[in-house]
Order: C-alpha cells, then sequence, then structure tokens
C-alpha cells in the first residue's frame, strides 16, 4: 500500500478517466440533473455517499462471502441487492430522523440504485483490486478510496456542467440543440479538456 | 396480431430508446467504439430485455407492490448473470471488449424502465414484443453510432479498410468522440422531427 | 471599456460598431506574431493562418445563413478565431488540418452555443484540442525554426518532459523565437507587441495575463527542479504558449470572469493548472487545458463573486 497508488486513484477517478466524462457511468442522471446546480449538489452529495458506502460493503460481501465459497458469479446479483437494500435503508432512515432532508433529496435517492455509477464502481474495485481470486495488498482501503474518488469526480462534472447551462439558459441555442444535444456536446468538450491531464505520472 | 406488431415496430423508431426516450445511455457510448462491439452489446441487451419483460408480465400478480422494484431488480440481475456467463464461454473476446459494460446492463434504464412501465401492466405476449421491438431499437441504435465512430476513428468497418488513405480521426474513438456524436445525431433527429411539426 | 459594459447575464455587448472596433483591433494586434511566425517557419505558416481564418469566417457565414441569423462576420470574431487557431498550430501540418479545425471551432465552439457573445469555452482552443486529440502525429511535428525544410525538432518543453534538456537554451533564443513551436506563439517579442496595443487601448486588463503569468512563474519556481525554489522560472514564461495564451486566449471577453477579483482566480487557477500538467502530466504543454476547464469554471467563478448590488 503506497502513497503513490493513492494519488493514481485520484487522478484518474476524478480527471483521467472521470467516471461520467470518460467512463459514461451515470450519464442519464447526469444528463437529467445537471440543468440547475442546486438539485446537482443534493444528487451528487447523495452519490458520493452511497458510492462510498456501496464500496466498502460489496468489498465485504465479495471477500468474505463470494470469494471463499467460490460464488464469484453471483457478484453481480448480489451487488445490486446490497445497493438496491442500502439505498432502501438510508431512505427509511433519513425519512425517520429528517423529513426536511428526506424532501430535499426527492427522487432522487431511488434513482441513485439505478445510477451506473454505484455498481459500475463496486465491480470496478473488484476488477482492480482482485487478481487471480485473492485480495492485493491494501484493497479494501483502495476501494474505498476509488468510491470516494469516483464521488468526487462526479461532484466535479456535475457542478461544472450545472453552472454552464445555467449560464446558458439566457442564451440563443439552435431550437434542436436545445436541452441535451448542447448538454452532449458540452460534455464532449469538458472531457477533450480534461484529457490533458492523462499520462500523469510520478 | 396487429397490435402486437405495434408493440414491436414502436420500439425501433417512434420510441427508440436511445433517440427518443434517451435511456440507457452509459452503456451506449462506452461501448460503441466498434461495430461488432455495439451488435454484441445490443444482442445481450435484447436477450436480458427480452427475458425479464416476459418473467415480469408472468408473475406480475403475485408481486406485492411496495417491494417490486427490488423482485424486477433480481429478475433482471438472474438475467444478465446469465448472459455474462454464456459470453465468458463462448465470446471470451467480446467479454472482454464490453467489461464491465455487461453486469452494468442490471441498472440499464431501458431494461428496469419497460419493466416498471410497460410489463407489469401488460399481457406477456405484447410485453414480449415491446421487449423484442425496443432491444433491436437499442442495437440498431448502436450500430449508427458506433458505425459513425468506427469509421471516422479508425477507417474501418467491423475490421475491414473501407477508405484508403484515408486518415482517422481518432478523437471518435474517445470518450470525448462519443459524446460528440451523441450529441450530433439528438440534435439532427431533433431537427427532423421539428420539421415535421 | 469594460467598466463600460452593462451587465445582465452573459456579457452581452450591445452596439454593434464597438464590438467590430475591439476585435479587428485584436485582429492587428496579432499582426506581429504572425509576421514573426512567417519569418521563424517560413512560408508554410502564412497559409496555415490564410487557411484557417478563411475556413473560419466561411464556416461562421455558411452557418448563418443556413439558419437564418444575421449575418456577423465582418465583426472579426471568425477572423480572431481563425488566426489563433492557426498560432497554435506547428507549421508543418498538411493544409485541411488547420480547415477542419476552424470548422470544428466555428460550429462546437462557438455557434452550437448562439454564437458571439455566448459561448463559454474559447474556439480556438476547442479546435486546437480537438485537433490535438484527433491527429497526434500531426500536431507534434515541429519543424526547425530558420531552415525551411522538412527537418524537425522538439520543442524546449518538450525536451524537458522526457528529461532531454541537457544544454540550457538562451533566454535570448526563447524570447526572439528560436526555437522549435506552433506558428504563433514562439516569438515572446512580438506577441508582447501586440499584447501592448491591446493593454494601451484598454481592450484588455491586466488582471488575467499577470495573474496567470506569475502564478506559473512562482509554482515553476517552487517545483520546477529536483531541489524546492531552484526551478528555472524565467524558462517556463518564456516557452511553450504561456505568452500567447494569457494576453491572448485567456483574455475572451465571452469566456472568462467579469469581476476583476473573478479574474485574479481564473488566472491563478489556470497557472495552476497549467504547470501541473507541465511538471507533472504527459503533455509537455497544458495551456490549452488549463484555460478551457477554467473556462468551463467560470460561469461558477460568475456566481461567487458577483459585485454586491448596493442595497442588499
Amino acid at each position: 500500500m503506497n502513497i503513490q497508488e493513492f494519488l493514481t486513484i485520484f487522478i484518474s477517478a476524478v480527471f483521467i478517466y472521470n467516471v461520467i466524462l470518460s467512463r459514461f457511468l451515470g450519464l442519464c442522471s447526469f444528463i437529467a440533473i445537471s440543468k440547475e446546480t442546486k438539485p446537482a449538489l443534493a444528487m451528487s452529495s447523495a452519490v458520493l455517499f452511497v458510492i462510498t458506502m456501496s464500496s466498502i460493503i460489496t468489498w465485504f460481501v465479495y471477500r468474505f462471502m463470494l470469494l471463499p465459497f467460490n460464488l464469484t458469479y453471483l457478484r453481480t446479483i448480489s451487488f445490486i441487492l446490497v445497493i438496491a437494500t442500502f439505498v432502501q435503508l438510508v431512505e427509511m432512515v433519513i425519512r425517520k430522523f429528517s423529513p426536511q432532508l428526506y424532501r430535499a433529496f426527492g427522487i432522487y435517492l431511488p434513482l441513485i440504485t439505478v445510477n451506473c455509477a454505484v455498481l459500475g464502481v463496486a465491480v470496478l474495485n473488484i476488477d482492480m483490486f482482485f487478481g487471480n481470486g485473492k485480495a492485493v495488498a491494501g484493497s479494501f482501503y483502495y476501494s474505498i478510496f476509488q468510491g470516494i474518488c469516483v464521488g468526487l469526480g462526479y461532484t466535479l462534472a456535475m457542478l461544472l456542467m450545472s453552472g454552464i447551462r445555467e449560464r446558458l439558459e439566457l442564451c440563443d441555442i439552435p431550437r434542436s440543440l436545445k436541452d441535451f444535444p448542447l448538454a452532449f456536446i458540452i460534455a464532449a468538450i469538458l472531457s477533450l479538456s480534461f484529457m490533458g491531464f492523462s499520462g500523469f505520472s510520478r | 396480431m396487429k397490435t402486437l406488431i405495434k408493440e414491436f415496430t414502436r420500439g425501433i423508431i417512434k420510441e427508440n430508446p436511445t433517440f427518443v426516450l434517451v435511456l440507457g445511455l452509459c452503456p451506449t457510448l462506452a461501448v460503441s467504439v466498434t461495430v461488432a462491439n455495439g451488435i454484441g452489446m445490443g444482442i445481450a441487451a435484447t436477450f436480458v430485455l427480452l427475458g425479464s419483460s416476459v418473467i415480469v408480465s408472468l408473475i406480475k400478480d403475485l408481486i406485492p407492490d411496495r417491494i417490486r422494484i427490488p423482485c424486477y431488480i433480481v429478475i433482471i440481475a438472474t438475467f444478465v448473470t446469465i448472459a455474462e456467463m454464456s459470453m465468458k464461454a463462448y465470446s471470451p473476446v467480446l467479454d472482454r471488449a464490453l467489461g464491465i459494460y455487461v453486469p452494468l446492463i442490471v441498472v440499464n434504464c431501458i431494461v428496469l424502465g419497460r419493466a416498471e412501465a410497460f410489463a407489469c401492466n401488460n399481457s406477456m405476449s405484447r410485453s414480449f414484443f415491446d421487449g423484442l421491438g425496443m432491444g433491436l431499437g437499442f442495437t440498431l441504435a448502436l450500430i449508427l453510432i458506433s458505425a459513425i465512430r468506427e469509421f471516422l476513428g479508425s477507417g474501418q468497418l467491423l475490421g475491414h479498410t473501407l477508405v484508403k488513405g484515408f486518415e482517422p480521426i481518432f478523437v471518435f474513438g474517445m470518450p470525448s468522440g462519443a459524446l460528440l456524436v451523441i450529441g450530433l445525431l439528438l440534435g439532427f433527429f431533433n431537427f427532423l422531427k421539428n420539421r415535421k411539426t | 471599456m469594460r467598466n463600460n459594459l452593462i451587465v445582465s447575464g452573459s456579457p452581452h455587448i450591445h452596439k454593434k460598431a464597438s464590438v467590430s472596433r475591439i476585435m479587428w483591433t485584436v485582429v492587428l494586434s496579432t499582426i506581429p506574431a504572425g509576421i514573426a511566425g512567417v519569418i521563424i517557419f517560413g512560408w508554410d505558416a502564412l497559409w496555415i493562418i490564410l487557411a484557417a481564418t478563411i475556413a473560419a469566417v466561411s464556416t461562421e457565414w455558411v452557418f448563418e445563413l443556413i439558419t437564418r441569423r444575421k449575418v456577423t462576420i465582418l465583426d472579426g470574431s471568425a477572423v480572431i478565431t481563425g488566426i489563433l487557431l492557426a498560432y497554435n498550430l506547428p507549421s508543418g501540418v498538411p493544409l485541411w488540418l488547420p480547415v477542419a479545425g476552424a470548422i470544428f471551432s466555428i460550429i462546437v465552439g462557438k455557434a452550437v452555443f448562439g454564437g458571439l457573445g455566448q459561448n463559454i469555452f474559447n474556439p480556438a482552443l476547442v479546435g486546437r484540442v480537438f485537433l490535438m486529440a484527433s491527429w497526434p502525429k500531426y500536431m507534434t511535428a515541429f519543424p526547425k525554426p530558420f531552415s525551411y525544410d522538412a527537418v524537425t525538432s522538439a520543442t524546449p518543453l518538450a525536451l524537458l518532459k522526457e528529461g532531454k534538456l541537457v544544454e540550457h537554451i538562451s533566454y535570448w533564443n526563447l524570447f526572439l523565437g528560436n526555437r522549435g513551436g506552433c506558428i504563433g506563439e514562439v516569438c515572446i517579442l512580438a506577441l508582447l507587441i501586440g499584447a501592448a496595443i491591446l493593454l494601451i487601448k484598454g481592450y484588455i486588463t491586466w488582471h488575467i495575463p499577470i495573474t496567470y503569468i506569475f502564478t506559473t512563474a512562482l509554482l515553476t519556481y517552487i517545483f520546477g527542479a529536483k531541489q524546492f525554489f531552484h526551478g528555472d522560472w524565467l524558462f517556463h514564461i518564456l516557452s511553450g504558449g504561456l505568452i500567447l495564451g494569457a494576453f491572448f486566449m485567456a483574455t475572451d471577453y465571452v469566456a472568462t470572469p467579469l469581476t476583476p477579483k473573478g479574474q485574479v482566480i481564473f488566472g491563478v487557477g489556470c497557472g495552476l493548472i497549467t504547470v501541473v500538467i507541465r511538471l507533472w502530466g504527459g503533455y509537455p504543454e497544458g495551456v490549452s487545458y488549463a484555460i478551457l476547464m477554467m473556462n468551463a469554471a467560470t460561469p461558477f467563478i460568475d456566481r461567487y463573486t458577483r459585485n454586491r448590488i448596493y442595497g442588499t
């Protein structure tokens, strides 16, 4: 477990292989919710939280339940069940303890279950930090950290996009390009810009 | 019979999941680098869509409403696991190419969306044709996007070089190019739609 | 000049005459660098500049015709985009490359946003990163200065990146442009003359360029060598596209913050990203990417540096 690896994970997850702009995970929610900053921020924080927690839980499930019993092919089913259950639990807890927060999140919480980013990161952690049926040294910390970084990358992309789209509300965009098409084109330019960080060594 | 045909064709053009409903974009953009990958993903997704739509419509009366989403997810996940394992066994090259996007079919908005919006309220035969149509529409969209990207990005189609001396525009093979293609295609289809009205 | 602009959402410049005057003056200010480029790299440079400019203007004209908008090609902004794009290219590129880049710049960098005054990103840079991603082979082959043939040499920053900067390149050479690089970026002297024109006329303010250059210098001084505080900051200021970017592209009215405080943040951000890419990233030069990323952050910067309205 070394600092270099953490730094690489951070730069990769946030900039070079940004979860939305490069891996396309969480794209549906990105395009739909990035129109205004407030919902974008709400969604991003919820996503960050869920991704981090699910990274932890799925790590345990894989390491102590699937691997030892040779059930790795049940990865997909078990992970998505874990995520769906977790989100349901979080929803119930928030509803009970802070109705205001629950109202603020609205429909975003259940939406996160189907956010490709959450399941995607869980699968990614396994692919990256488990090799030959064994966990790489320090894989637990790498997995959590990657989860956090992916959440941060998601937040960064959301915030940039929502700022831009809010600004464009006042502009004279060609009719066919309004909303979705332009959002994709902006994402394309953002993706190109973020490429500037590729090849990061050190 | 006529209504069944209607369900089928609806998913191809009028309610094309990619260009009209704008669903399931994550895998669309990620795998559309080559046409071969696009077709592979399209077939896998169609299989899952068909299977889950049929099963959901068959047992729709047995599922309590409160936990219907998790139930759908389990059903879908089962089919995805079958698809995943079949792919690993019969076409490891495709499996490696599609990578994490195969298990991600579980959360593909198209699959869950159709289960929630259609299969749980309709008969098995209608759900079957709806699933088939949507799957086909998705596959066709994938083929269109990946054909553009593969040709412009590497000068080839399905691995065969078409035009000699064509300087490939690498950006189309990259994520940025994917976003650009779908943005411009969506704009183009919007333009056609606006002209009609 | 800027203080007279009415601020209402994005900066909408109202009087057409003043927009044209500013744009054409900017064109004028880029001419010294263009002349220097042609002297240093030969007639190829001129053809590239012309190709990019004509393509940019034509694209804007065709787009405005097709979408039945007001034709604005005479305001000079498309010309600027073409020129700046060309200045960011090596002189050895085939002529279809600047044409493709110019078309992309105008369409994706400007037209889809609604035209002048509404683009989020600097159009010339959008075109440049597109070209860089699409045809990296052509975009990284830099002909030797003053050789007028096809011999290529690496740019100072590329040599630095590969650790091959064995002999010290004289600052004079860097300043006058006797080095490999893009057409408009190598002759610092010419660029500064142009920048002086713009500063004197008040068409650009010092905030962004000076903070950008200063941040870059400071960070490369601290981190640019094996020991802290030993970096060759003068080398970094004079190399690559920093001067070109700081004075001509990071000062794009539309794509940068409105308030002085915001502009300072913008300049610092650009400097930070540029240095990170130059010192630790895979590319030798990071100016284009830095400016584009800060362009993306500009709506945010504007939001949080809004001037307090009296009474609120």
